[in-house]
């Protein structure tokens, strides 16, 4: 059997695997392994007495990749970006951020709905995961909402929809992850998420205020705030500005040279916010918990992804990759459809799977055949069939599929942000969330969309980055 | 028989000997022997040695300066101011070192072989804001330089960083070092060079050495004719490897003054203080180190001199 | 997908190695979250020593490496104890009873195969790293500074075998709600309605802002 057939197999038992239930860092690894025993079994002619050879190679080849793989000082982002979440918690932050937001947003149509997107936005630069920052405004905002006479299913709605900015809008581990896999520059990823980020918040916001100005019982606005309470509300909330604009002077200085690597940006910013913390009277056993909680997450990510690099590894043996990147850039279909149909077909995975999971599995075997499109690694904008640069090309396909992911947190039936939200307020039930959300497929198809008519809106902050 | 080659990164005058070795194998045995150059879907460029061991792989590219102690005998090669001049001698004192059994032994213990090096120039350094002409200018100097080198400047005050090369050109943009020691090709490949605004002409501290091994197993499973094919295709893909080089070098002249990058030359006086700093303390402490551990490093060292004079001598 | 689930508690001696084993998890756990604010610390070290004191700190990139694997591994156990690691559950949340029970007596065998063999490849992955000839028992050291490379490829086969430990009892937990027919066993997470796992996860939130 060639390499390329044996792949085929044994990616399709990974995905059976998959849907059967099996936890999916295992099932990755398993089918990594198996694939390697397959490969080099089949190197030696599938000999009976060779397969005690086979089986140690391959797991001494598997066993390595753990380690291997996990020691990189790109990916201890990930646990800082995560623990800046959670310290956030203690520090304060949302509320501060939540009531910002409410003063200086709240007069226009649907005001607390538009707030409650930009507080989420605002938010989203400290929190690296969707479903925290929806499970936190679920219970901040939404009673608010209720208290002035929102539609219920409308507030679980705002507050579904605004969690997925967390992932998009720096710092962001998702971010990190499909810059680890494609081997692409993280700094400059980050850089790329910020404009995205903001503006689907700001399609959102949109949305909303088109939505009130017709039902007008939908959300009445909130006017009343002086200039005096606006200003006050700033403070609370200068954390998060600081984090901000810590990351990006770490990543790109406008002024100068830059401060250091985004790694040592997260960290600096984790630091701050820490600080905060302890000064609004963090315990002992509050950051005991938080470690627990950061480990305990940080492990969940990392088994993925390394398991997941057991079956990337087998891959490389097997050289599936290059043999579908060949197929598709052989298509005679024009590349901007077959770019569409891979962002549709994301949609489709992405309603049974959640967005880290779905993105390991898959991009190992779509990126190279999306860079292949594009016309390579190296080609130039001139020459590309997508009008950019190579690395241009993965940041822009990065911001992409990282928007499919977080679309997929709030399309039923598998909507973790939707659950969230009816999880945290029993008076609502999923089917209610995902009815109140579904004003927003449209906006982030809106999104997506225009991301993929002009590029330039994901292109332009890293390109200054040099 | 089909072989799976591990380097990494993509492919560059660096990986040029292999490309070539796989070309002329393949040429020689009809098709029947073939090798497979991987960039880097076969493992972690630091990992290529357990590959080898493991047998994952047949045949592998690594650097010695990536882990010291997998290889503690070639380390010779990486030992700072040795007088290497040009490729042709890195080429002489690496075969001579790779003969030595101290070094087959060792390699054994991996299950690996050495076949040829990957011959590198000397690894000037490039670096930003003022040209730093004298010691005292080295003093706090965040330098990416693994290795022997690595210890060279720190012995002059400056602080090695190593980030991997691939993100050499962001540590630059970012501060995290501010001069990089590459060879030419590295600086174009990685992008050094475009963030650069002087580069050293003339230091040429020292040099890292990146062997291409085979598992020995596989090379004694071969036939007759394919280990011969593979053996007798070594110095054919060396030459090959040495011409594309020279090319490269031919036009970096044109690229500095394209980049308006000055060359900065330091005067013999300066480099002999680096010389007396630096060399002198690392090679002893080097010597006396391998010898504490059984292995021959005055003998080694006294082989790579002899080689060196002897092909300086016969140019 | 599931993200955490409950595990029941009683007197039996399965319940009991159960929370006797949680301790070591927990403290292993620890020590990954401990390690994460340690990279903090450091990176903040880093940072500061660079731009306010020119001394930046030696092999920083190297002591990052070195640390990963006890960060990103050592908690392996505890999170499959907790049903942490992540899955659909699309078709197995539909199972009740024996098939259910069936269907994740499957699932964690097939897990303990893997990590088993992972753990050999592991331990053979240190193996090669370690020399009890060598100065500092090293035969493989980092890039920058040199350090011993064996220490953190050794967390890795350890926390491996502290998984498979747990996955023995989880097979003994399921395997026995396979025998007995029970609705509610102890030592194994249960499958939480999506609905169950959104509270649950939000009461852990609770009172953080
Ligand atoms: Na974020
Ligand atoms: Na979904």
């Amino acid at each position: 059997m060639d390499p390329i057939e044996i792949g085929l197999w044994v990616s399709g038992g990974m995905l059976l695997m998959v849907v059967l239930g099996m936890r999916v860092a295992f099932a990755a690894a398993m089918a990594g392994l198996i694939g390697l025993i397959w490969i080099f079994w089949a190197k030696k002619g599938m000999e009976w007495d060779q397969l005690g050879w086979a089986l140690t190679v391959a797991i001494k080849t598997a066993g390595q990749v753990p380690h291997s793989k996990v020691s990189s000082q790109t990916l201890s982002l990930i646990p800082t970006f995560i623990l800046i979440g959670f310290l956030a918690y203690y520090a304060g932050l949302t509320k501060a951020i939540f009531e910002a937001a409410k003063r200086w947003f709240a007069w226009v149509p649907g005001g607390l709905a538009v707030s409650t997107v930009f507080a989420t936005a605002g938010f989203a630069a400290v929190s690296g995961a969707s479903v925290a920052t929806a499970a936190v405004f679920a219970r901040i905002a939404i009673p608010e909402m209720l208290k002035i006479g929102y539609n219920k299913q409308f507030a679980a709605g705002v507050v579904a929809a605004g969690g997925t900015l967390a992932s998009l809008i720096p710092p962001s581990a998702i971010l990190v992850i499909y810059a680890i896999i494609v081997e692409q520059d993280v700094g400059k990823l980050l850089l790329a998420g910020f404009i995205p980020g903001a503006f689907s918040a700001v399609v959102y916001a949109i949305l909303i205020i088109g939505i009130a100005m017709i039902w007008k019982n939908v959300g009445p606005p909130v006017t009343g705030f002086t200039w005096r309470e606006r200003f006050a509300s700033l403070p609370a909330a200068l954390p998060i500005v600081a984090v901000v604009v810590i990351i990006i002077f770490f990543v790109y200085n406008p002024f100068g040279d830059a401060w250091g690597t985004p790694t040592e940006g997260g960290a600096v910013g984790a630091f701050i916010v820490f600080c905060m913390a302890v000064f609004r009277g963090m315990r002992l056993a509050e950051l005991k918990d938080a470690l627990l909680e950061t480990a305990k997450l940080t492990v969940m990510i990392f088994t993925i992804i390394w398991g997941v690099l057991i079956y990337v590894r087998f891959l490389g043996f097997a050289d599936l990759p290059g043999a579908f990147a060949e197929w598709i850039s052989s298509l005679e279909t024009s590349p901007m459809l077959i770019l569409i149909c891979i962002l549709l077909a994301y949609a489709v995975l992405g309603m049974f799977m959640d967005a880290i999971g779905m993105l390991l599995l898959t991009l190992p075997v779509v990126y190279p055949a999306v860079m292949a499109l594009n016309g390579g690694e190296f080609v130039s904008a001139a020459d590309s069939a997508f009008g950019m640069s190579g690395p241009m090309c993965a940041i822009w396909f990065g911001i992409l599929v990282v928007k499919m992911a977080e679309f997929c947190l709030i399309t039923p039936p598998i909507g973790l942000n939707c659950f969230v939200v009816a999880g945290v307020r029993p008076d609502l039930s999923v089917q209610d969330v995902f009815r109140g959300v579904m004003p927003f497929f449209v906006a982030d198809a809106v999104t997506i969309g225009l991301l993929v008519a002009f590029p330039q809106i994901v292109l332009w902050l890293p390109s200054l980055a040099g | 028989t089909e072989w799976n080659a591990s380097v990494w990164g993509k492919r560059r005058a660096f990986t040029e000997h292999v490309e070539k070795i796989a070309e002329l194998v393949s040429e020689k045995t009809n098709g029947e022997f073939t090798i497979n150059v991987s960039y880097g879907g076969l493992s972690k460029n630091r990992e290529n040695l357990d590959g080898i061991s493991i047998g994952a792989f047949e045949m592998a590219q690594f650097c010695a300066g990536y882990h010291a102690d997998k290889n503690r005998a070639i380390t010779v090669l990486e030992l700072p101011f040795l007088g290497v001049s040009n490729l042709e001698e890195e080429v002489a004192v690496s075969r001579a070192v790779y003969a030595h059994p101290a070094v087959a032994k060792e390699m054994a213990q991996w299950n690996a072989k050495m076949l040829m090096t990957s011959p590198m120039p000397q690894y000037n350094l490039v670096g930003t804001g003022d040209p730093r002409t004298t010691l005292e200018d080295f003093d706090g100097m965040r330098v990416r330089a693994t290795g022997g080198l690595g210890k060279a400047f720190e012995a002059v005050g400056a602080v090695p960083t190593s980030v991997t090369s691939s993100e050499a050109y962001n540590a630059m943009e970012s501060g995290v070092v501010d001069t990089v020691a590459f060879a030419q090709h590295a600086h174009l490949s990685f992008g050094t060079i475009n963030k650069a605004d002087w580069w050293t002409a003339n230091l040429n501290p020292g040099t890292v050495n990146c062997p291409v091994v085979v598992n020995i197993d596989a090379y004694e499973a071969l036939s007759d004719a394919e280990r011969e094919a593979l053996d007798g295709s070594v110095d054919e893909a060396l030459d090959h490897y040495l011409a594309n080089y020279g090319e490269l070098l031919e036009r970096w002249d044109t690229v500095l003054e394209e980049k308006g990058v000055e060359k900065v030359e330091f005067s013999p006086e300066v480099i002999a203080e680096f010389k007396a700093k630096a060399a002198d303390p690392a090679r002893e402490a080097w010597i006396k180190d391998m010898e504490a551990q059984g292995i021959p490093g005055q003998e080694l060292y006294d082989l790579v001199i002899e080689t060196l004079e002897k092909e300086q001598a016969s140019n | 997908m599931a993200g955490s689930s409950a595990v029941l508690e009683d007197s039996s001696i399965l319940s009991r190695l159960d929370r006797g084993l949680l301790k070591l998890e927990t403290f292993f756990a620890l020590i990954s979250g401990i390690a994460v604010f340690m990279l903090m610390v450091l990176a903040v070290w880093s940072v500061g020593g660079r731009k306010f004191f020119a001394s930046p700190l030696a092999g920083y990139v190297d002591w990052i490496e070195a640390a990963m694997p006890f960060i990103a591994i050592m908690g392996i156990a505890y999170t499959q104890r907790m049903g942490g690691h992540v899955r659909m559950d699309i078709l197995i949340g539909q199972l009740k009873g024996r098939a259910l029970w069936a269907a994740e007596l499957l699932s964690v065998v097939l897990i303990l195969l893997l990590m088993l063999a992972l753990t050999w490849g592991a331990w053979a992955h240190f193996d090669r790293s370690f020399d009890m000839g060598a100065p500092m028992w090293s035969r493989d050291s980092s890039i920058d500074i040199g350090l011993p490379i064996w220490p953190s490829k050794l967390v890795v086969p350890v926390a491996f075998a502290v998984i498979s430990l747990r996955l023995c009892l989880q097979i003994w937990g399921y395997g026995r709600a396979l025998v007995l027919g029970l609705e509610r066993p102890v030592a194994v997470p249960l499958v939480q309605s999506a609905a169950e796992q959104a509270m649950a996860e939000a009461e852990q939130l609770d009172g953080r802002d």
